[in-house]
């Protein structure tokens, strides 16, 4: 008898509850309008990039032949010595190891590095990795401490974050290849062009993400150690560092990463690493070889997205 | 002007918009040596009547004196100044002086014990050389002494993080005790722990100031554990002070002044 009494006063309770705090009604029509804007804009977009699926399904015998002419990837040029042209009065351990060498012999290791190395796969290999190794270094190096004048709270100035913000935010639209050429015009073709190219734009980005996580921080903390009668690089070091340490190494080693592929595609325009083989062996046809580099390049990126995930977990 | 005050607070007040005072004119002499509890409501005005004192808020009006010998330590200097017309480098002297502990702790967790106990010295330290967290052998000798007298020289070496609640309260303390404080200003230092680490937190607090002879400003919000441990209780309701004296003093009728929320 109770629980049949206590059930519809259960009810009741939820009847009247609905009646005054009723759920907000769906307005329809309001909805269709939103739907057909948006598929108005949409079909605007496509429209425009002239997306055109007829086409796409005839140039699928193009594609196809394409593809069938990459495979197998060619790899002779990578595993035959002879493609280094490794010179003869030199053994491996000599000509990768600062090993005191004779004058003749030196003369060989640096005539080899400079012109014979950099220009096969595993050397140009190399080189991206060094590339994006320096120029996320460089990058590093002039980020940190301009991220503690760009941040609201660290800035000495409003004026100082405020017009930073402003500059960088302009600096940072700058694309890595207009990058690439601008330093090619101004240090000539190679991998310097290319470094700079990437530690510029790494710069950039960094300045804007670790602001904003210095401007993220505990400031309860930056407060407890202002109470002990610090100064302004004591809080930094003692408060804001600690906090912003794990981001700082976590977006430089992210870049890093990016890095890699971007230094790949800089070799484009002459300004080293993968990218300038790439693109030779597409331009002669080497459909192959080109393949090859591809398969190298996939390797590269997965293996340094690896080992900098063990870093970053390693750091934090 | 009575002459064994320590800290003297004259008719201080303190607006965040131009029309509503948190502070309506705060006037009370700290003595040497004394645990004050500071009860009232959320909004009553405890959490920035702290901070005035060392100007993490800056004051709107009134002033704050302490005699010279505050910052200096040498009884001679008698001369008298005022917290609020402090310029910048006075006033990291006068923080040096006084120590801080928050509800929240506060302390840098990704750093060791010993580091954050450490960042209490700041203050007295070579600004080159411990920007580098580069400390002397006696630094750090006084930084493990002063663990052990909050019962964590155990816990010297682990990352803050590592530890509980209480203990993260306990390493506050540490480092507040590296400034070789006159005051301690403690922001509900309790308010984020159960009752049992409450009374054993505030005991720390309260044995290592008796010990140095540090005077302490304490809010709270529990009044049996105010009762407890204060030497003399302060009642803010409203932007005033509307209790001040003993703990057999604040009878029902006080604690219900206190504790009435007035509309304006």
């Amino acid at each position: 008898m109770t629980e049949i009494k206590s059930k519809s006063r259960t009810e009741e309770l939820k009847e009247s509850a609905y009646s005054k705090s009723p759920p907000p009604k769906k307005n329809l029509v309001k909805i269709i309008i939103n739907f057909v804007i948006v598929l108005i804009v949409l079909g605007w977009a496509f429209n425009g990039a002239n997306f055109n699926i007829r086409e796409l399904i005839e140039g699928r015998k193009p594609l196809i032949s394409t593809l069938g002419r990459m495979m197998p990837p060619d790899f002779k040029k990578i595993v035959d010595p002879n493609h280094y042209n490794k010179p003869e009065d030199l053994n491996i351990p000599q000509l990768f190891l600062p090993i005191p060498l004779e004058k003749v012999q030196a003369k060989h290791k640096e005539t080899w590095w400079n012109n014979q190395f950099p220009q096969t796969i595993l050397g140009s290999m190399i080189q991206t990795i060094q590339m994006a190794m320096a120029g996320t270094t460089i990058a590093l190096f002039f980020a940190f401490p301009i991220s503690f004048l760009a941040a609201r709270n660290t800035s000495p100035h409003p004026l100082v974050y405020k017009t930073l913000k402003i500059i960088l935010s302009v600096l940072r639209t700058i694309p890595e290849l207009a990058l690439g050429l601008i330093f090619v015009s101004a240090v000539g073709l190679g991998a310097f062009a290319g470094t700079m190219a990437l530690a510029f734009g790494t710069t950039t980005v960094l300045i804007k993400l670790v602001s904003e996580s210095i401007e993220r921080i505990d400031e309860g903390v930056v407060e407890a150690v202002k109470t002990t009668g610090a100064n302004y690089f004591q809080i930094l070091s003692f408060a804001v560092v600690p906090q912003m340490l794990p981001d700082l190494i976590s977006f430089g080693l992210y870049r890093f990463e990016t890095n890699i592929r971007a230094a790949s595609v800089l070799g484009l325009i002459g300004a080293g690493g993968m990218g300038y083989l790439l693109n030779n062996a597409f331009r002669t046809f080497a459909y192959q070889e080109a393949c090859a580099i591809v398969v190298i390049l996939i390797v590269l990126v997965i293996s340094v997205d690896n080992i900098s995930a063990r870093l970053r977990r390693l750091a934090i | 002007m009575s002459s064994d005050y320590l800290l003297q607070v004259n008719d201080l007040k303190k607006s965040y918009t131009t029309d509503n005072l948190i502070l309506k004119g705060i006037s009370l002499d700290i003595k040497p040596g004394e645990f004050v509890g500071v009860l009232g409501l959320s909004g009553a005005g405890k959490s920035t009547f702290l901070r005035c004192i060392n100007r993490l808020i800056e004051p709107t009006s009134g002033n704050i004196l302490f005699k010279k010998s505050f910052i200096t330590d040498k009884d001679t200097d008698n001369e008298v100044m005022d917290v609020c017309k402090l310029n910048n480098k006075e006033l990291r002297l006068l923080r040096r002086k006084i120590g801080m502990i928050f509800q929240q702790f506060n302390i840098v967790k990704r750093l060791t014990v010993i580091d954050n106990v450490l960042s209490g010295s700041l203050g007295y330290q070579n600004a080159f050389k411990s920007t580098f967290r580069i400390f002397s052998v006696d630094d750090k000798k006084k930084a493990l002494a002063n663990l052990e007298r909050v019962g964590l020289l155990s816990q010297a070496y682990k990352r803050a993080d590592a530890l509980s609640g209480g203990q993260q309260q306990r390493v506050a303390i540490a480092r507040t005790l590296m400034q070789n404080p006159k005051v301690i200003l403690a922001d509900e230092p309790v308010a984020s722990l159960d009752p049992k680490l409450s009374r054993e937190v505030l005991g720390i607090l309260k044995k290592v100031c008796k010990e140095d002879g540090i005077s302490a400003l304490v809010s709270l919000h529990t009044l049996e554990l105010t009762k407890i441990y204060s030497d003399r209780i302060i009642g803010f309701q409203g932007g005033y002070i509307t209790f001040d004296g003993s703990a057999d003093q604040l009878n029902d009728d006080e604690i219900e002044k206190v504790y009435t929320k007035t509309g304006d």
